[in-house]
């Protein structure tokens, strides 16, 4: 039996983390970071299936992050990535794309539309793929 | 022993320290020189104009950051408003800069407070419910309490209501419900929630 | 029979708040020692009840953050306390410290603050017994504090017996020499191959005194700066590395909350920040 997938969301506004852990935790291990560099540092330290993250936090923002994340070794590098953010001109989804997002959803997000979201990130690699 | 003990010495040429001097060293092509320049500006309050144009066009990283640090340091207006041009910078990264530096300047925030939560542009509004933290609370709450009555965009009332669940004092609650009342969504609604319970969790006597 | 002074709730609140400002995440078990430091600190700052005490914390006015670290803070100090990160300094760091160094070159290593110089006399003594290339290179240890008495109480290097708890008997035997009274002190050898010196911190102009460093231990230091001047002072030892070179904070210590000035490595044994290393040019420019 495989094992249940790990979400790391990154969000520095405590109340987005805990609508999204409520979401989520039924079916999903959840872990946070507050930011970038926080999200960094967690990452190595178990294997996580899925990135949701925030764009605007203090230190380092999303963007930032997620270039910094596609440079690293291909095991982390390649873990997909949900950006959730306030953000949703042309220009910004753009930039999330360029910076390595997988999928953007715009702020506040709906139940349903974000964990149809996830389970179908989720899905495109199966616990046990990612070391 | 492969332990060695050696006399400490300055061994890097004494940076230059008047201001003309270190206005110059801004317009250095070495990074490193406007880096050391931009860091001892924070001791010239005068120097803000020779900071702000540096930032206009800096390209490295650390040495806006170190720009930024000595403008916050001055914790004047003058100061805090030439940081609050980036606030609405496109690259994210200069965003969280400036923001982290405005963080750093709590009288000039609560006095900028509610001219930025008036803002017409949204997502000012937004860093601004966040900005609200560095504030004395009472403050705060005062100006997000306006954002709760009348605030069209959902993510600024989260904004508001995501600090007011940590600093909200029970006089906040009835505008949070009201707010809850105009505003519906699954996000925001769950927010109040969080946010009601956590003020009046706070305020409960110790167990007995 | 203790009363529990605060709420379930009051106590998951509080440990968000420190959590977001430092990053340290203090569980269930520590309930009853964080709820003795709230008291202390409720004293101190003559807030009456949870709300009025949290009030206060959240008041930038008030600066009560850093006393409340503090009094989280356990001041003890013992040789190899810590020891993972003197582990991932042999096992790792020094790798990349070494990497296009001569034989014979130099490695300098700072330990600030260094208090009773616990902390750079464990390192020496770490270095002589577990890194193999000891010999190689030339290497220098320095301590650093703000405060001149416990520098001069670490040039004396003279230690009870609880300071000494982590060693074996023959590295006591080795590295000590008894004293009456339960006392022992690093002998003649080593102590003269440490150097201290005192230091703000804060002052870029003093931290260039020193040069750079290969490896800098900057444990539980920065965690009572404010956030003003903790960016300073990240600046500063950004500045006092060497390319390339390896910053160690405390255990419960995060530069997520400070600076994204360093890159972030994690090893076997420990998380450790770094100054980039110069970017060789693929392409040297021809004057």
């Amino acid at each position: 039996m495989s094992r249940t997938q790990r979400i790391l969301i990154v969000d520095d506004a405590s109340l987005v983390r805990l609508y999204y852990r409520n979401i989520l935790a039924p079916r999903f291990e959840i872990e946070e970071a507050l930011n970038g560099l926080e999200a960094l540092e967690k990452l190595h330290s178990q294997p996580v299936d899925l990135l949701i993250v925030d764009i605007n936090m203090p230190k380092m923002d999303g963007l930032s992050f997620l270039k910094t994340l596609r440079a690293l070794p291909a095991d982390i590098a390649s873990i997909p990535a949900l950006v959730i953010s306030t953000e949703a001109a042309p220009a910004d989804l753009a930039a999330a794309r360029q910076a390595g997002a997988n999928f953007h959803l715009r702020k506040p997000v709906q139940p349903e539309t974000l964990l149809r979201y996830v389970t179908m990130l989720c899905a495109a690699t199966p616990a046990g793929s990612t070391p | 022993m492969p332990l060695v003990k050696k006399t400490l010495a300055d061994p890097k040429p004494p940076a230059p320290t008047g201001l003309p001097a270190l206005t110059a060293a801004l317009q250095s092509a070495k990074p490193e020189e406007r880096w050391e320049a931009a860091r001892q500006l924070a001791a010239f309050p005068e120097s803000l104009p020779a900071l702000a144009a540096l930032l206009e066009s800096e390209p490295d990283a650390r040495v806006r950051e170190a720009a930024l640090t000595s403008l916050a340091k001055s914790n004047s207006l003058a100061g805090f408003d030439i940081i609050l041009r980036y606030l609405c910078a496109d690259d994210a990264a200069l965003r969280t800069a400036a923001l982290d530096a405005l963080k750093l300047m709590p009288e000039p925030v609560a006095a900028r407070l509610d001219a930025l939560l008036a803002d017409p542009d949204t997502d000012i509004r937004v860093l601004a419910c966040d900005l609200a933290r560095v504030a004395p609370p009472a403050i705060s709450q005062k100006s997000l309490a306006a954002i709760l009555q009348t605030e069209p965009e959902v993510n600024v009332c989260a904004a508001a209501v995501d600090l007011l669940a940590e600093i909200g004092t029970r006089e906040i609650l009835p505008s949070l419900a009201a707010c809850a009342q105009r505003v519906f969504d699954p996000f925001l609604q769950f927010s109040i929630e969080m946010a009601t319970a956590q003020i009046k969790a706070r305020s409960a006597p110790p167990p007995a | 029979m203790t009363t529990e002074l605060v709420t379930a709730e009051q106590f998951r609140q509080l440990c968000d708040y420190l959590y977001r400002e430092t990053g340290i995440m203090f569980s269930e078990q520590k309930r009853y020692f964080v709820e003795r430091r709230i008291a202390e600190r409720m004293a101190a700052t003559q807030t009456q009840n949870f709300a009025a005490y949290f009030a206060h914390l959240h008041d930038p006015a008030q600066a009560e953050l850093a006393p409340f670290i503090n009094a989280f803070t356990v001041n003890e100090t013992y040789f190899y306390r810590e020891d993972y990160q003197l582990r991932c300094l042999t096992r790792d760091l020094l790798k990349s410290c070494t990497a296009g160094k001569p034989p014979g070159g130099a490695i300098r290593i700072w330990s600030l603050p260094c208090a009773t110089g616990e902390e750079p006399y464990s390192l020496a003594m770490w270095l002589l017994e577990n890194w193999p290339q000891v010999d190689d290179y030339e290497i220098e240890i320095i301590g650093s504090d703000i405060d001149t008495t416990v520098l001069q109480a670490a040039s004396a290097a003279i230690y009870g017996k609880r300071a000494l708890m982590r060693l074996s008997d023959d590295l006591i035997a080795k590295y000590f020499e008894p004293l009456e009274g339960e006392r022992w002190r690093i002998i003649e050898d080593l102590r003269g191959s440490v150097q201290f010196a005192p230091v703000n911190a804060m002052e870029p102009a003093e931290i260039r005194k020193f040069g750079r460093f290969d490896v800098i231990f900057c444990r539980n230091m920065l965690i009572y700066f404010d956030d003003s001047s903790r960016r300073v002072a990240a600046e500063n030892l950004f500045e006092a590395l060497l390319p390339g070179g390896y910053l160690c904070l405390g255990h419960a210590e995060s530069m997520s909350r400070i600076s994204g000035l360093f890159e972030i490595c994690r090893f076997d044994d420990a998380i450790v920040y770094r100054r980039p290393p110069a970017r060789r040019p693929r392409f040297e420019k021809k004057p």
